[in-house]
Order: C-alpha cells, then structure tokens, then sequence
C-alpha cells in the first residue's frame, strides 16, 4: 500500500495545481455527523481510496486512458513508483506542491525543502510523455477526451481551463447553484470514484455512464462489495454550495469544505431554511418600559430596609430559595409587613398552591400589594397587632410559617403574636440589618433571638422555638 | 483552549428562547446516558483543565457530577462550571466550595428582563429567574462571586430597559460579582427568539453605554472591551475564541467532550441540529475567503480590523453560513473604532493604524494557507525582530 492519493478530474490540468490541495483538504476536512456514522464509514472511505487507485491503474495498464495522475507526499515517492513499475507502467513525478504544515512530518526542517511538499506523478505506459497532461490550450478537448472525457465533458472542461478553472466542483455550484447535485458529482472530489472526469453539468448522461463504467471495471477486478458502497453514496442526498470560494458539502453521513478558486458566487441562503428542523415555538413577549418594570420590582424598598429594588428582589429571591424546603413541607403562610408583597409574589411563583396571607400597616403600600397580588390572596391592613389579631380569625386553625423582619414588628407583643399563629417563623435580614449586624446569627442575638443552626452567610433562617425574648 | 464536558449535550431544563444549542434539541439530537469512565478518560488524556458545560451540566447527577468536580480539583486545582442557576440548591454550595468550582451563570437580568430565557410559562419563567437571582446572591455571600453572562436582547437592552440593565449590574457590583462576559443574540436561532434581537445600532449603542458604566464601576470588568482592546494593540495571548481565527470544522478554542468521551466541536456553529465531530484537520477557509470577499458580498476585504477580529465567530455568521462574516459587523467596526480613537489619543499606536499592518495581513495569510495559526503576537515580533 501507498500513502498516495488519487486526484479528481482526470488530466488535463489546470494551471495552478488545485487537485492536491482540494482532494486532500476534502479528505481531511471529512466532519462525520455522529460516531455511528464515523465508525462505518471512515473505515470504508479509506478503504475505497485504494481501490480506486487499482481500478484507476487497471484502466492504464488496459490502455482506456493513457495515464493517470496520482498524488503522494515525498516519503510516499517510492512506494508509489514501485507500484506503478510492478504492473509494467511507469511513474514520472509533473508537479509539486507545498502540503499543509500540520501534515509535516515533525522531523522536517525548512533545510530540507523536499519533505515539506506533495508530488504529482504521471502514471502511464512507457514511454510515458509527461505533456500529455498539460497540453496546449489549442489541444485540451482532444486531450480530455484521450483520458476518457465525453465529447460534451471533454469541451465544457476545455472551455473552463482556459478561464483558469482548477475545481469542476466549484465551477458547477458557480454556474448553477439551483441545479440538485448528484452525490456522485458532488463527491467526486474526494477522488474514490465512480466519476473520473469532470463533468460538462449535473445531470450529464455520459458522465452517468463513465461511473458505471468505473464500478463495472471494480466487480471485475473483485472489488464487490467496495462498488456496493459506492452505489449507495450514488443515493445519498447530497447539499453542495459554494459561498465567496468555499465549497461545502453536507450529506447524513458527513460534510467536507474546500476553499476553491473559483470566484465568489452568490450565497444560497435558503439551503439553511431547507434543512433547518422544524423550529419550536415560544411565547410571544412585549417589553414593558423602565417605570413598568422598576414598579414591578416594588417602590417600597427603602421602608422595607433596602438600598435598591434590586437588592430587594435578590433578597427575596434568596429568601425563598433558602427555604424551598420549609415551603415544600408548608400549606401556608404570611409575610408580616408585606410591603408591596414581592415576597409574596416570588414564593406564590414557587409554589402556587400555597395558602397565602400578607399584612401591612401603610394602606398605599398594602393596596400597592393588593393590586399585585390579587383578590384570592389577602393583605389584611391596620397597625401590627390590630392586623395579626384580623389574622388570628381568618385562620382560626394557624398558619404554617410566617416570614417576619424583627426590626419591623415593633416589640415582644408583636413577636408573640405571630408565635401564636404560626409554627415556624422565619427570620428575614434586611440590608439595613445585615449592614449593621454582619450576619444573621449576630442580627437575631442583638434582637434578642436565637435562630436554628445553618449556614453562616444565610439572609433567612428559622426561629428557635426556645427563644422569645425580643429587645 | 477551552475543554467542555458535557455529559448530556444539549439537554436542557429551560428552553431559552434565542439559544443557540435549540437546533440540536429540535432535532432530538440529545444523548439520554453518558458513559462517565469514557469522558473521564478522555479527560485525562487531554490533561487540560476543563469546564462543566451543557446544555444544563446540573441535570447531571449529583454523584457523578462531583466525580468530575474532584478530578478537576485534583488535576488541576479548580473546575470550572457553566449553569443556568436554576437547579444549583443549598447543598451544592458546599460542593462548589470544596472542589474550587468556578461558576458562570448565565441571566438577562432579574425578572423580567430574564424573560427570554423561558422556561415554558411566564410563572415558571419568573420562577426560574428568581432562582438565578438567588444563586447569584447565595455564591456572592459565600465568597464565591460567579461570573455572569448576559445576552443582549430586546428584552434587557432595548433602549427603554437599558437603563434598569445598566441600574442591576451596578447592583451585582454592589454584591460582588467582578466578571461580566456579554453575548450579543445570536439572531438566527429559534423562531422564539424572532423579534427578540436588537438591531446592529442598538446593540452598538447598548454596548457603548456598558463600556461607559464599566469605567464608573472599577470593581466590574466587561471581558468583551478588554480583549478589543488587546487584539488592537496585538496582545492576543488571553482573548477569547472569537478573535483567534476558529474553524468550525475543528474549534480550536473550544473543544467538548461529549456523552461517550468523544471530542466534539463547539456547537454555535451547528445550525442544522447536527453536532458534527471534529475534523481531522484544522484550516482557515473562513479567514482566506474573508479576506479576498468585498464586504458587499458577506466578507471583509479592506477592513482594517480584520487583524484584530478575523470576521469574529462563525456561529453568528450572515444569515447562519460560517463561510461569511459576523452579522454583528457593524457592532463590532463601531467598538473598535471607538477603541483604536481612545489607545491614539492615549499615544498608543493600534494594529488598524500600524504602518505594518499590510505587512502583518501578508504574513497572517500565508500562515493560513498552509494551515498554521500563528497568534498576532508571534507576527509582530517577527516582523520588528532586526
Ligand atoms: S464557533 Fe464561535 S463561540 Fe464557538 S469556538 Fe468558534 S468562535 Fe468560539
Ligand atoms: S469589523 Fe466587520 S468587516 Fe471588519 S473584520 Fe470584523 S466582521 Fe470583518
């Protein structure tokens, strides 16, 4: 085996040597869609590289074309001679190319020029003349037809080398980017067949015959099941385009990219839209404006001990993540001195089923809560113990937690009158508070109260129910 | 590099509206196991520091996730993490804490200007939000601020939220969150997040109010206007992936290591609902033909930033095909000139404005024509060695 790599088309060539740089950049640049897919298929690809260079050598050694061109890095130089040589043809090297830095092997200095390149050999019968893939501008439609072009493929790859054409490919995408691309056109160019040339269009009905010509010539030579592969890429759905010199191709199994000479094209922006799934629809939304939100977020915030509506928003979010398992276990609960019942609000989006109350002694604020939160839930108005007293007959049968900030309640009757309604009763921390008091722990012990054990940063926790005495 | 481990790919438990991983969801592309051995293994080969990632990375349970907490804390002193917040609860604070995690949260803002992060209903939206906006607070008290990551989007920064936007990072300042990194929506995503982009003006002009309050707050760094910055004046060994020539095909920057321990690709370029593995080589079409295509046709020849931003990221490419240049151009033309304006008055000399800059733009070219990335840094040494 060589380390070589056949090129696509078939001679003659155009100008600049694209054929190295675009076969194996196709090659390299294989992006499978999945493991599944890599796990078949790579295998397979590299299988049918070498099978078609012992087809493509079969057909010059029968005398159908007079000569192939072969790619091989310089350590592949003389693997790929002495195959040529042991079935009686001969190897005559007619370009070469700078490779690609990565593929460099890792002991190749600039001192040693050769190592850094790729080789293009002519394969054909002695005597083999090295022109005949290069030949005049004047003989070029002969010439492609000599290497087994069409008559129609043969001038339409003429009439694009004179134009300095170096990738069919592309040249096709260029001219007709609506035309569907037959996968074995549009993977032509990863140089394992079944078309050898390039063809004059999409759809050429004489290129369709030279592929079947290649996969007969496969079978006999052995290659079944390899020929079988090929006939099933020849059903694969293929996209190709070409956008501002790059090629693409993107089939199920994989994609590939090339960047061609060939000048810009237009970009084919529906390509994306045909492939895209089908889109998820979202709720539609209109942005509120600044006052809007700010409000929403609660006006209130610096009665409530608050440097920013956001600091109290965040607040309370934390509050409520801090006790999502007190208001998991709960069927209810109040926020004494609600304000314009945010708290409310945010542990009702928790868990909606949560019987709610809220109390709050500034009418304009409570009626701020009411519009908020809506009739089924009710915020009970008055001075603090005239409102918890309202409480206590609502709910004759208690409440199961009650969020409270001691600073705001106003004394030990206050304390104790919530202790008597509710059975947990969850101790919130202000920015004021916190300020002054550092933590949680130290905010309760000025207050006179002792909290259950938990984290030192927390800005809720639970009261101890040993501990009324409230400074 | 940046290694992401994503365990469950693109699964996730909110469904952001613009997001650009809901392709792949749609497409029900989204692994229902993962083989820890397998990515662990992968890990240790690649021996680089790495992320937890996702989709959500929190979906993960909670055993094997501090699997791969420890062998980040082990091998490399910390692991980062990047979440949603909604699923991070108390007792995850400790984990965060003992393996060193560094987190990244990604929010809009707190209530609703979070909106288009949606979680299936405007309550379960609001109550996702508030869970973010805990967390935030939660990590901050715990010494552990995370870097937050917004997107800006109609509903945050179009200019009559601006104001509130600007107004909460002060607050998260307050807090002390140090790191914002912001995203610009990307616009061709879900059909969701249609109407949700800002136009390339408001965005310029949303982002130059940031650049401005992030000269107010000295605690608060915008990672965007720092590394513009530093592209400009040709120092790109610590900017981010957007700014190095990424290949789609082979994201340099960022690699995953998806469910079964393969190497993936970042997925901001996958607009068809198909993660394509990496492949075998990396190279720079996208660059070379940016360079050579007129502007008018989708690519950057003559710009004079074109060092400096390379077209930017694929994933947010003219109408979602890498082969073109960002769709956010005209954001990112105004920033850096705005950039390039301030380091001259500062008696800097920007790459843009750099008598070696043709001379530099030659040798970037022919180093990516034979697929060598080499950073702007190594060229100008280079070019000013005697
Ligand atoms: S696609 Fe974009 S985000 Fe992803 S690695 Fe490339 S530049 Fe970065
Ligand atoms: S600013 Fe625009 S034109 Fe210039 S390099 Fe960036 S994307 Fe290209």
């Amino acid at each position: 085996m060589t380390s070589a790599w056949l090129t696509w088309p078939r001679p003659p060539l155009a100008a600049t040597p694209r054929e190295p740089v675009v076969a194996k950049a196709a090659t390299q640049r294989i992006s499978f869609s999945g493991p599944q897919a890599r796990s078949l298929w790579q295998p397979r690809l590299e299988r049918l590289r070498h099978v078609a260079l012992a087809i493509e050598f079969e057909k010059v050694r029968q005398g159908r074309i007079p000569a192939t061109l072969v790619w091989t890095d310089y350590d592949g130089v003389d693997a790929l001679t002495e195959q040529a040589r042991a079935i009686g043809l001969d190897a005559k090297p007619v370009k070469a190319s700078l490779g690609y830095a990565a593929d460099w092997p890792p002991e190749a200095s600039i001192d040693e020029p050769k190592r850094l390149l790729d080789y293009a050999f002519l394969i054909g019968a002695r005597p083999l003349d090295a022109s005949i893939a290069e030949p005049a501008a004047d003989g070029l439609a002969q010439a492609a037809m000599r290497f087994g072009y069409p008559a129609c493929c043969a001038r339409s790859w003429a009439n694009d080398l004179r134009h300095g054409g170096s990738d069919p490919l592309a040249s096709l995408l260029a001219r007709d980017d609506k035309a569907a691309m037959p996968a074995h056109v549009a993977l032509a160019v990863l140089g394992l067949g079944p078309l050898r040339h390039a063809p004059c269009s999409a759809d050429c009905l004489a290129s369709r015959e030279g592929s079947r010509a290649f996969l007969d010539l496969g079978r006999e030579l052995g290659f079944v099941e390899e020929m079988a592969w090929l006939e099933e890429i020849a059903d694969w759905a293929v996209d190709a385009s070409l956008v501002n010199g790059i090629a693409e191709i993107t089939t199920a199994t994989f994609r590939c990219t090339w960047l061609s000479d060939e000048g810009a094209a237009r970009a084919r922006p529906l390509r994306r839209a045909v492939m895209r799934p089908e889109k998820r629809k979202a709720a539609p939304g209109e942005p509120a404006d600044s006052a809007n939100i700010l409000t929403e977020f609660g006006n209130g915030f610096e009665a409530a001990g608050f440097e920013s509506p956001f600091a109290m928003r965040s607040r309370f979010s934390t509050v409520v993540w801090e006790q999502t398992a007190a208001l998991r276990r709960a069927t209810s609960a109040v926020h004494v001195g609600c304000r314009e019942g945010l708290l409310l609000e945010l542990i009702a989006q928790t868990k909606s089923k949560l019987k709610l109350y809220g109390t709050e002694e500034d009418a304009a604020a409570a009626e701020a809560a009411r519009r908020r939160l809506g009739a089924s839930l009710p915020v009970l108005g008055g001075a603090g113990l005239e409102a918890l007293a309202a409480l206590a007959r609502l709910v004759p049968e208690g409440l199961d937690l009650a969020f409270v900030d001691p600073k705001q309640l106003g004394g030990r009757d206050a304390l104790a009158a919530v202790r008597a309604i509710a059975k947990t009763v969850i101790v919130i921390g202000t920015d004021r508070s916190l300020h002054r008091f550092k933590d949680m722990n130290a905010y309760a012990a000025a207050m006179g109260l002792a909290l259950l054990p938990g984290r030192a940063a927390r800005v809720s926790a639970a009261l101890s129910p040993a501990n009324d005495r409230l400074h | 590099m940046t290694v992401e481990v994503r365990p469950l790919g693109d699964k996730c438990n909110i469904k952001c509206r613009y997001c650009y991983q809901e392709g792949i969801r749609t497409a029900g592309n989204v692994p229902t196991r993962y083989d820890l051995d397998a990515i662990m293994a992968t890990l240790d080969r690649l021996a680089e520091p790495f992320s937890l990632f996702g989709g959500e990375i929190m979906m993960t349970r909670r055993p094997d996730l501090e699997r791969l907490m420890q062998l980040g804390f082990d091998r490399h002193g910390g692991v980062g993490m990047q979440t949603n917040g909604t699923l991070i609860e108390e007792r995850d604070i400790e984990l965060f804490r003992k393996y060193r995690v560094r987190i990244g949260i990604s929010i809009d803002g707190p209530g609703p200007l979070n909106d288009a992060r949606w979680a299936g209903s405007l309550p379960a939206t609001r109550r996702a939000t508030a869970r973010i906006e805990a967390v935030i607070e939660t990590l901050c008290r715990e010494g552990m601020p995370p870097n937050v990551i917004v997107t800006l989007n109609r509903m945050n920064a179009a200019p009559e939220r601006l104001g509130v936007l600007c107004e909460w990072i002060r607050f998260l300042g307050s807090l002390g969150v140090r790191k914002l990194r912001l995203h610009l929506l990307e616009q061709d995503e879900t059909e969701g997040g249609e109407g949700l982009a800002l136009t390339a003006q408001e965005n310029l002009a949303a982002l130059r109010r940031l650049r401005r309050l992030e000269q107010e707050l000295p605690s608060v760094q915008f990672d965007i206007f720092a590394e513009m910055a530093a592209m400009l004046r040709g120092d790109d060994a610590r900017t981010s992936c957007v700014f190095h020539a990424c290949d789609p095909y082979a994201t340099r920057a960022v690699v995953g290591v998806e469910s079964d321990g393969r190497l993936g690709n970042c997925g901001r370029t996958n607009k068809d609902g198909v993660t394509h593995l990496r492949a075998g080589r990396e190279a720079f079409e996208r660059q070379l033909s940016l360079y050579r295509t007129p502007q008018a046709e989708g690519g950057c020849q003559g710009c004079r930033f074109f060092l400096a931003c390379k077209g930017n990221c694929p994933g947010t490419a003219i109408g979602g095909d890498w082969r073109m240049r960002s769709v956010d151009c005209p954001v990112w033309f105004g920033l850096f000139e705005d950039i390039e304006t301030e380091l001259q008055a500062k008696g800097e000399t920007a790459i843009s404005r750099s008598e070696r800059r043709s001379d530099l733009e030659a040798k970037m070219i022919a180093a990516w024509s034979i697929g060598d990335n080499p950073t702007l840094h190594s060229l100008i040494e280079q070019v000013d060695a005697p």
